[in-house]
């Protein structure tokens, strides 16, 4: 009981201290307020990549403001968001409040990030999301513009692109199937976490699928934080697929990469697998997840003529390849270069700044849409297609699609024990 | 079809059946709700992460050691922080909550967030009726077997065995003759934690390892063990292999259904309740004092 | 003279009732520093953490109105909050109603959801009733994906409107309603119903051998409380702006039975000292170097040593330290007097 309070009273007076000696420390910094769930890899990667850009702006003199150098200040927001979803809108408060950041960038579940959005919207903070998908995070900001303008994204792709991009990527995989296997139709089954930005590809699924070509062998719905999709499986195996299409930001997505290399499923995972841009994959499936593969948005290829500097620095410092997260990197910079055209950091100004904003990134070429999305667009912002092949994640797509080719891309591989049917 | 649903379910079954054992052991002779069993099951596979990938022993030496390990800290828990407030029922359950957070929150500050994975012990699969089973839950049924067998011989053939099963059946008059309850209570939360131990060892390779993977298996035991009756091991074999097939048969039969297994199951339990409200094989405690 | 002793009375209530107790004083000290916290601060952060923490007290107390009192120790009283939270938003979202019309139905939904889950708890007790009680809100989260059109699936609803738009408004009705269902509660646990619950929790078949329909009395309990907690789900949801299936999560019925039994059961106030502890302690601690990155340790650290050596809870064993009991007419007193205060018997 005593310890407790005592805990309390200590622990108001250091923050006290820190809140004093960081605004005494502050005054002529730009501060920005990086929020994510800290103790997970997402958070880690927010931080990460603001980091290397705080790192590289404050060497070259700061960020310049009405005629005066400021350095770059980041200020870290634990979210907690995966644990307790209160808790994020909280820590936000308490990030704009307390530490008067100047902007806000992170976020990473749905649900979070909708109680954040209102929270920055309240405080007219300008808030680009890194790492939440969700459609309606975007709609807000055409549905009442005067609001919500203060709220960007810059990756990844709203699902609905995402969508997009996925079955353009869909049409190359069944492609090569179709030449290595020699069957007449690719069947395709769906496995889609039951959430709301997947909604889209269920309903997109029973349309396209025919119409290119393919053959819709059913619909699976596992929830995203399944450890155990063997039954799922077994009945996939049954219904004779080709590919196993997913859509899954969950860790369903390691459970369903390791039980399809262990139970030997006769088809090639490919979608989006989140859990799969990650370089812990190998390790989380134990090996199981060789040919494994999915959208990602870093990988050791050119999208920019930016990407491989950063993805080279980031290894040497982390050694791992850096997940979408870590477009912090890029978030922070477009925040200069709007601060910079503004001259000012008055978010109205920033904002339409941010809406003229031309930017090359690592992971893309950055200007925003009137939903102040990333604007998607071939050769300005898209995703790659990358796949496991033992043990190293490796670019395979857009090889030639619409004529775009990134320079690093290899070969997509059919797992040997397809062809063996 | 059918074939798939029947060996799903048998295999699923096995696995929760060994998740559920230790569970059911210690409600019925401690009468304590051990929230935590769940984090010895994460406990014992992250000691065999530790052990195999960071000390780099092989698993002849891995699994023992972490299951003894997982008994030691089931052990240090009892006697650290219920032993002391046995009395008070709300506040052992709510201990054994916290203890759970308190491993989740070592763990993910050891480890991160990040989702790691044990080997299978044997990799390949194995066709049973027409479905592919991997030689791990072949495994699996095994362990459940010998366990279970283990488990039977010890209760039924030892003077251990015959002190649980007394004081399961009436605290006060095994005291009352003279048996070290409080011994027997550790015991038996020794053998539970054991057995957490084995799931960990067993099971975790068919799953991921990471910091809340106490959850999962948590939500499935108490659906097993409630329709099984508290405290009955005979129960909470049928329990699981009924939640297993009730798991399986949602899989293949509701379209795109399988995210709402979890909880048909749970509504196969609440059904069950409703109509023994003691469960399958439960004692009910008349009018319990 | 007469209008003098009207005016008087006030004073004199508090000088014999109040200022006696050590405990009394605690608790008008804690409603005047409630209501005058915004004069002294107007710190958006603080008064969000204060709002949010007395939410959760109507919370924990509802859950010790139903497992403290009647001894239905519920380990998914989630439930209830979580329908509170959905009733309100769906209404006022589908419907376009005022929040100030829909909170307070959403607070009726929760107890006509305490009324259908209380059916079948009629039937179960000890700790079979705690777990099926568990797998409530689970069943409620599967039903809500099933149904996406109408709960928003994982999302839940968002853009509610709330109740208030500024914080200081939004803090003074949080900590009135607060207050108010708080004594609620006390009121109706310390009359006969709250002790004919007592006697159901202490012995249910001597309850019902004397006469006491204790069916409907667990029921009454079920219903109360669920209603309370479903007001507080209500508040939450229009704070946050969304309703989702968080305010369902395992973890958060934990919560509340950590929180109540911490702050001591079968009090009502036990559970909102608990909270009024516990969750601005874990809030601040989290501006703390280290201890801010691992604040649910500390948390689960404390509660496991409070536990360990107060195992009744903070607030019976704090009282018991503060005032004794007199031994003939069971009168409280402050632990310093000889004498009691009421019948003058001799305390030590």
């Amino acid at each position: 009981m005593f310890a407790s309070w005592s805990r309390v009273v200590r622990g108001a007076l250091a923050f006290a201290l820190a809140v004093f000696a960081s605004q005494a420390l502050a005054a002529g910094t730009v501060k920005f307020g990086i929020a994510g769930p800290m103790a997970f890899i997402q958070g880690e990667d927010h931080w990460a990549g603001a980091e290397m850009a705080r790192d590289e702006i404050n060497a070259a003199g700061g960020i310049t403001v009405g005629g005066k150098k400021r350095k770059v200040e980041l200020v870290k927001i634990d979210t907690n968001e995966i644990l307790n979803v209160a808790d994020a809108a909280t820590a936000l408060e308490r990030g704009i409040t307390r530490d008067k950041v100047d902007f806000v960038l992170g976020s990473f579940r749905s649900e979070a990030a909708l109680a954040m959005q209102e929270v920055a919207m309240d405080y007219k903070k300008v808030f680009i999301v890194v790492g939440a998908s969700l459609d309606q995070l975007s709609a807000n900001v055409e549905k009442d513009y005067e609001r919500y303008k203060y709220w960007f994204r810059i990756s990844p792709l709203r699902s609905s692109d995402l969508v997009k991009s996925s079955f353009a990527m869909l049409g190359s995989v069944a492609g090569e199937i179709k030449k290595e296997l020699g069957v007449p139709v690719v069947k395709v089954a769906l496995v889609a976490e039951k959430a709301a930005w997947t909604e889209g590809f269920v309903k997109a699924a029973s349309g396209a699928i025919p119409k290119m070509g393919m053959e819709l062998a059913g619909v699976w719905q596992p929830s995203a934080t399944a450890s155990d999709v063997s039954a799922d499986l077994t009945a996939i195996k049954g219904s004779g697929a080709h590919i196993v299409f997913t859509a899954i930001s969950g860790p369903m997505g390691v459970a369903l990469g390791r039980q399809m290399g262990e139970m030997r499923i006769p088809a090639i995972p490919f979608g989006i697998n989140v859990e799969a841009q990650k370089e812990g994959f190998w390790k989380a499936t134990d090996g199981k997840g060789n040919y494994v593969s999915t959208l990602n948005f870093y990988a050791d290829v050119e999208i920019t003529p930016k990407t491989l500097p950063f993805v080279q620095a980031f290894r040497k410092k982390h050694n791992r390849l850096p997940t979408y997260t870590a477009t912090t990197y890029d978030a922070v910079h477009v925040l200069k270069m709007a601060v910079e055209t503004a001259g000012s950091l008055d978010a109205d100004k920033v904002v339409a700044a941010l809406e003229k904003v031309e930017m090359v990134g690592t992971a893309s070429l950055v200007s925003f849409d009137k939903q102040h999305d990333v604007t998607f667009a071939p050769g300005k912002t898209m995703p790659l297609g990358v796949q496991w092949q033992d043990g190293e994640l490796v670019a395979f797509w857009p090889n030639g699609w619409n004529g775009i080719t990134f320079k690093g891309v290899k070969p997509f591989k059919v797992p040997p024990h397809m062809k063996g049917q | 079809m059918l074939a798939s649903i029947l060996v799903t379910g048998l295999v699923n079954g096995g696995v929760y059946a060994l998740l559920a054992l230790g569970f059911s052991l210690v409600f019925g002779v401690a009468r304590i709700v051990n929230i935590a069993h769940g984090a010895f099951y994460m406990l014992a596979a992250y000691l065999i992460y530790v052990l195999l990938d960071v000390v780099g022993v092989g698993v002849a030496v891995a699994v023992p050691a972490a299951v003894l390990g997982t008994v030691l800290l089931g052990l240090l828990s009892y006697w650290i922080a219920i032993e002391p407030i046995r009395e008070h029922e709300g506040a052992v359950l709510i201990t054994t909550i916290a203890l759970t957070l308190v491993f989740q929150e070592v763990l993910l500050g050891f480890f991160g967030g990040h989702f790691l994975a044990n080997p299978s012990w044997v990799d390949g699969t194995f066709p049973l009726l027409g479905v592919d089973v991997t030689y791990q839950q072949l495994f699996t049924l095994v362990v459940v077997a010998v366990v279970l067998g283990g488990t039977w011989a010890v209760l039924e053939r030892t003077r251990l065995g015959i002190a649980i099963r007394a004081t399961a059946n009436d605290r006060v008059t095994a005291n009352l003759v003279g048996m070290n309850v409080r011994r027997v209570e550790m015991a038996t939360l020794a053998v539970s934690a054991g057995l957490a131990g084995i799931a960990g060892a067993v099971v975790a390779p068919l799953r991921v390892v990471d910091p809340l993977m106490w959850q999962a298996p948590l939500v499935t035991i108490l659906a097993v063990v409630v329709v099984g009756g508290l405290g009955s091991l005979k129960g909470s074999i049928l329990g699981a292999f009924l939640i297993g097939y009730v798991e399986a048969a949602t899989v293949f039969l509701v379209p795109s259904g399988s995210f709402i297994k979890g909880a048909v199951a749970l509504t196969v339990m609440v059904t069950v309740l409703l109509v023994r409200p003691e469960g399958l094989f439960g004692v009910a405690f008349e009018e319990e004092r | 003279m007469f209008t003098w002793r009207v005016l008087k009375r006030p004073f004199v209530l508090l000088r014999t009732e109040v200022l006696v107790l050590p405990s009394r004083v605690a608790v008008l000290a804690f409603v005047v520093g409630i209501l005058a916290l915004p004069l002294f601060t107007k710190d958006p952060y603080l008064l969000r953490v204060v709002a949010l923490t007395s939410i959760f007290a109507i919370f924990a107390a509802s859950w010790d109105f139903l497992s403290g009192y009647s001894g239905q120790v519920n380990l998914g009283h989630a439930l209830f909050f979580g329908a509170g939270a959905y009733g309100s938003s769906l209404l006022q979202h589908h419907l376009g109603w005022s929040p100030w019309i829909t909170a307070p139905i959403g607070a009726v939904v929760a107890g006509g959801v305490g009324f259908v889950a209380g059916i079948p708890c009629l039937r179960l007790r000890g700790s079979y009733l705690s777990l099926a009680t568990l797998a409530f809100p689970l069943i409620l989260v599967g039903l809500l994906f099933a149904l996406p059109d109408l709960s928003g699936g994982e999302l839940g609803i968002s853009g509610i409107e709330p109740l208030v738009r500024s914080r200081v408004g939004f803090y003074y009705l949080a900590a009135i309603v607060m207050l108010v269902s708080v004594f609620a509660m006390w009121l109706v646990g310390d009359s006969n119903t709250g002790l004919l619950l007592h006697a159901i929790r202490e012995d249910e078949v001597a309850a019902r051998a004397s006469g006491i329909d204790t069916q409907r009395y667990k029921m009454l309990a079920f219903v109360l409380s669920a209603f309370f907690a479903g007001l507080a789900g209500a508040l939450y949801a229009h704070m946050l702006r969304v309703a989702g299936p968080s305010t369902l999560e395992t973890a958060f019925s934990f919560q509340a039975v950590i929180w109540g039994v911490f702050g001591g059961v079968a009090t009502i106030y036990g559970p909102v000292i608990g909270v009024f502890l516990l969750y601005p302690a874990t809030e601040l601690l989290g501006g703390v170097p280290w201890v801010g990155e691992h604040r649910l340790l500390v948390f689960a650290l404390v509660v496991l040593l409070v536990l360990r050596f107060v195992p009744e809870g903070v607030s019976p064993w704090l009282r018991d330290k503060i005032e004794v009991v007199c031994r003939r007419c069971k009168a409280r007193n402050v632990f310093a007097r000889k004498d009691c205060r009421v019948c003058a018997a001799g305390l030590k």
